[in-house]
């Protein structure tokens, strides 16, 4: 054995314990959500029926909410129809940030969840990643804070189970922070998809466990009594990631695999090598 | 279908003004009602980011080959179901079935492959049919 692979061994090992030793769980390896196992076409198995029941979708709206979302809802149907005759609905953005608690209810995207005694970070393929601090630290004073799309997070140790507490979040792909916190649900069909809104004050509180070796588990609390009539709790339920063992990333650099010529979507493959290896 | 791709859809609409809209995430371009079978030789396994492509030598009777690009998910995506960069290598002699180009470039999705180690990961094993 070499000096480098002894010297890293005994840094894995000494971190190891130390989790041991501050009686933290080994949540160690990849996570993803059950039901979001892609396939080779980008494809879920999991109907928007089975997500709706699996999250217990079901977001007490205020009358007011409910008439926004319902709009919000018509206009996409309008633009997925455009989409689909494969026209360009409107200028194109370019993100590769799902936000909070998106990130957490309703992603393809794989993470892993690394706690440690001060906090515990989870760190997901999108390369977002959240800092839960758990070092008895109150959220960040109000006149240091701002809404991102991650939020503010605090937690603390129950036991075996991590309890979040997220305050300051904004949508990630809002252009204004009082536009609020937008909640997306997908099914296996493009256009299969529900919604809802939060306000910028809304509150969440999760609990995270480990049900069993191969699951974790978030039970997710929203409070934001200036959209919902009532607390909306949902669940979610992360298994392994089965075939790679390693975290790998979502690059979203260089999006022109499908430009828009004459007003119309079309394909643009990346180029080949200098040489042809053929 | 990509969900990922359906998400950053709905909640730019939800967000922005009605203009605005993740276009180059869109796989609306591809005709969902239709599957078309291609067979020929694979000139390159382009895996990269954001999707991987094959581009692939269909063989037509009487003309020149035609070249197709076929469209799949992210490498992040196949990684997790077992596929990797050496899974497809030039010269392999394939057949795959696509959602096509909506405006008739040779293009498409990727739905399901048979290779020359038979069906290719994800697609249906012979006993389960392809039902293409």
């Amino acid at each position: 054995m070499t000096l480098r692979r002894l010297a890293t061994l005994t840094t894995i090992l000494l971190g190891t314990v130390g989790s041991m030793q501050a009686g933290l769980p080994d949540w160690s390896g990849q996570w993803e959500n059950v039901g979001a196992t892609p396939d080779a076409t980008g494809g879920f198995n999991q109907s928007l029926e089975q997500v709706l029941r699996t999250l217990q979708w079901g977001p007490p709206n205020k009358p007011e909410v409910q008439a926004r979302v319902d709009r919000i809802v018509a206009m996409e149907h309008k633009r997925l129809e455009a989409i689909a005759r494969g026209e360009d609905p409107g200028g194109a953005a370019r993100a590769c940030t799902f936000g909070y608690p998106a990130i957490m209810l309703d992603s393809p995207l794989m993470f892993e969840v690394l706690p440690t005694p001060k906090e515990t970070t989870l760190i997901f393929s999108s390369r977002e990643i959240r800092h839960v601090y758990t070092n008895g630290r109150q959220h960040t004073p109000k006149d240091e804070l701002w809404a991102t799309p991650w939020g503010d997070s605090i937690g603390h140790w129950e036991g075996q189970t991590l309890v979040i507490d997220t305050i300051a979040v904004k949508s990630a792909f809002g252009s204004s922070e009082s536009e609020g916190v937008s909640v997306v649900a997908f099914g296996d069909v493009e256009g299969e998809q529900t919604i809802t809104m939060l306000s910028p004050q809304a509150h969440f509180i999760e609990r995270i466990r480990m049900p069993d070796k191969d699951h974790l588990e978030d039970q997710m609390t929203v409070i934001d009594p200036t959209n919902l009539t009532a607390p909306w709790h949902m669940n979610r339920t992360y298994e392994r990631v089965a075939h790679i063992h390693r975290m790998v990333y979502e690059d979203c650099e260089g999006e022109e695999r499908n430009p828009i010529v004459n007003g119309h979507f079309t394909l643009a493959p990346p180029p080949g090598p200098a040489k042809s290896r053929q | 279908m990509s969900r990922l791709l359906n998400y950053a859809v709905i909640v730019l609409a939800a967000t922005l003004p009605a203009s605005s809209l993740l276009a180059h995430h869109s796989f609306a371009m591809f005709d969902q009602s239709k599957s078309v079978e291609l067979r020929g030789t694979v000139k390159s396994f382009r895996w990269s980011n954001p999707h991987v492509f094959i581009q692939l030598l269909v063989t037509k009777e009487g003309s020149d080959d035609e070249e197709w690009s076929i469209e799949m998910t992210s490498p992040e995506h196949l990684a997790r179901v077992g596929w990797k960069p050496g899974t497809l290598k030039p010269g392999d002699k394939v057949t795959l079935v696509i959602h096509p180009m909506r405006d008739g470039v040779k293009g498409g999705q990727y739905l399901s492959g048979t290779g020359p180690g038979g069906p290719l990961i994800g697609s249906p094993q012979p006993s389960q049919g392809e039902g293409k």
